[in-house]
């Protein structure tokens, strides 16, 4: 039997089903640093149509001219909510929901597409990320799905079928690659409540907090998704997440100015 | 005709997520069941190691292929492959360049690709074709035409790979992509071919008195896992959440024979069971 044939390198013949590498110091670079990466809520902004949508856009608009590099990525919202249900009664894996969780940010950012066509919107799909350069150097407006592109691949998270990476995983994950040290979320709450505020008035809001802190308070609601907050504390770029609410003037604005509205929720200790 | 809901500012179709949020944890559990419908239950996966067979070249791929070769028709197989040393040799390059994790998951898929190629071509006439992923619905069709679909092992993750809890490694590679392609169409059983006899409780090319295991639970493994794993620990941990595989072989490529009595129901490597029902009624 013939021995392996191993290209000489300082992994060796490492098997890599651990966590490795560290005989290779790792300097991390940073992709696209400058790209703000911005979250359209699909339920909170978009299922509520022209009113909350239009002046959100007038703001990144307003925004892009002034010369701030962004990437935008829908949410999905109640029709993936749908899907979601129905695909639960017939019993599907995750990886079913994931992939047909797919779908509906993608159309909503095609919405987005032909919103901001006029201002530059350029409706790219995950296959063009790496084209994300040119538009960006064009002046354009490059439009997303938020959806990480796991599809069947989605594993079952601890609670349950529905995907645990969904669109704020993708756009944090977007971020994390690009290299930006904050991923902004644009929803319809002034960010993060000790409760959901649309179902408990005594809900109070949290203007700071860090991940650790917030995953060990074990909220039965938070506003962004849970793998988010699990990432953050591991990543290597993304420092900050950012929510804002869209449906309060001049709050997008301010936060692609890099004003700390809504709710900041920082990496502090690991877990 | 689906209700649309308004009243809040939003339109919601009506469904039994509608207006929740599905960060709730209750909401979540709401739309579990205790088990998934099963979407290929009678097909099996077969895994081939890069480093382990590929990168031995000739003689450890064409008994492997001739292996292969027999047993179509016999079941309804899906093979995957490794990648071996070159995506040592990208990582190691990539780590050196500093690239993020998901730039190293975005190149590591090209290197197997390469081996899956080299088998299409070994195989092409016995009726193995290469499965783009976009083809992923076209696998009943490969399958029911009694060919042997090669897909990509490494799950599509590319440059959104989430940051992993130790080292700077992507954590999802070719063994979980296998299995999790076999979790979500609910396969009857996984087989991994690699050097070794199977599963040691260290690595037997390092120690002489490693000492092979011949069955173990999940959660025995889990537990207390091996020094050195050989296969990927994101597997172990997507197969705990997991519903649907009950059974995960590793057995030796390079003697004839051992893949054909593991898919023949025999413990001829290291077999790790899961028990179903077990599991489910641990989740209650």
């Amino acid at each position: 039997m013939s021995e392996r044939q191993i290209i000489a390198n300082p992994l060796g013949a490492s098997p890599l089903t651990d966590a490795e590498g560290e005989a290779i110091e790792y300097r991390p670079i940073a992709v696209m640093p400058d790209v703000k990466v911005i979250k359209i809520g699909g339920q909170s902004i978009l299922d509520r149509g022209r009113e909350a949508v239009f002046p959100i856009l007038d703001e990144i608009v307003a925004a892009r001219a002034d010369g701030v590099p962004m990437l935008l990525c829908a949410g999905g919202g109640t029709r993936a909510r749908h899907i979601y249900s129905i695909a639960s009664d017939l019993e599907m894996p995750t990886g079913v929901l994931a992939a047909l969780g797919g779908y509906v940010p993608k159309q909503n950012a095609r919405m987005l597409h032909m919103l901001l066509a006029r201002h530059g919107g350029i409706n790219i799909d995950t296959d063009d990320f790496e084209k994300l350069p040119l538009y960006i150097q064009m002046g354009c407006l490059p439009i997303m799905t938020g959806m990480p592109p796991f599809g069947y691949w989605e594993k079952r998270g601890p609670d349950g079928r529905i995907p645990p990476n969904r669109t704020d995983a993708g756009v944090f994950l977007s971020a994390e690659f690009l290299g930006s040290p904050r991923a902004i979320f644009i929803k319809d709450e002034d960010g993060l409540y000790t409760d959901d505020p649309k179902k408990n008035p005594d809900a109070t809001h949290i203007a700071r907090i860090g991940a650790r802190a917030l995953i060990e308070r074990e909220l039965p609601d938070v506003v962004v998704e849970r793998a988010c907050l699990e990432y953050l504390l591991r990543a290597r770029s993304v420092r900050e997440l950012q929510i804002v609410n869209g449906l309060r003037p001049g709050q997008v604005r301010a936060a692609l100015a890099g004003e700390d509205v809504g709710t900041i929720i920082y990496r502090d200790d690991p877990l | 005709m689906s209700k649309l809901l308004t009243g809040d500012g939003r339109t919601h179709i009506e469904s039994r997520l509608m207006r929740e949020s599905l960060q709730n944890r209750s909401v979540v559990r709401d739309a579990d069941s205790a088990s998934d419908f099963r979407i290929l239950p009678d097909t099996v996966l077969v895994g081939i190691g890069g480093q382990s067979i590929f990168d031995r070249g000739k003689s450890a791929l064409v008994p492997l292929a001739d292996e292969l070769r027999a047993l179509r028709g016999k079941h309804k197989l899906v093979v995957g492959v490794g990648g071996g040393t070159r995506v040592r040799h990208t990582v190691s390059v990539a780590l050196d360049l500093g690239l993020p994790v998901g730039g190293i998951a975005q190149l590591v898929g090209a290197m197997e690709e390469l081996n899956s190629v080299l088998l299409n071509a070994l195989l092409a006439k016995d009726g193995f074709i290469g499965m783009p992923r976009d083809h992923f619905w076209e696998l009943p069709l490969y399958l029911d035409a009694g060919m042997i679909p090669i897909v990509i092992s490494i799950p599509p993750y590319h440059m959104w790979e989430p940051p992993p809890s130790q080292g700077n490694v992507p954590a999802h590679g070719s063994d979980f992509g296998l299995f999790q392609l076999a979790e979500v169409l609910a396969m009857k059983q996984v087989v991994f071919v690699k050097d070794e006899d199977g599963l040691y409780n260290k690595d037997p090319k390092q120690h002489k008195d490693a000492v092979l295991i011949p069955e173990i639970t999940l959660d025995e493994l889990r537990a207390n896992p091996p020094e050195t794993s050989i296969l990927d620990r994101m597997l172990f941990d997507a197969w705990d959440h997991a519903r649907n595989i009950e059974r995960v072989d590793i057995v030796n490529g390079l003697v004839p024979g051992r893949l054909t009595a593991a898919l023949a129901g025999e413990r001829v490597g290291t077999t790790i069971t899961r028990p179903r029902a077990a599991k489910e009624s641990a989740d209650v």
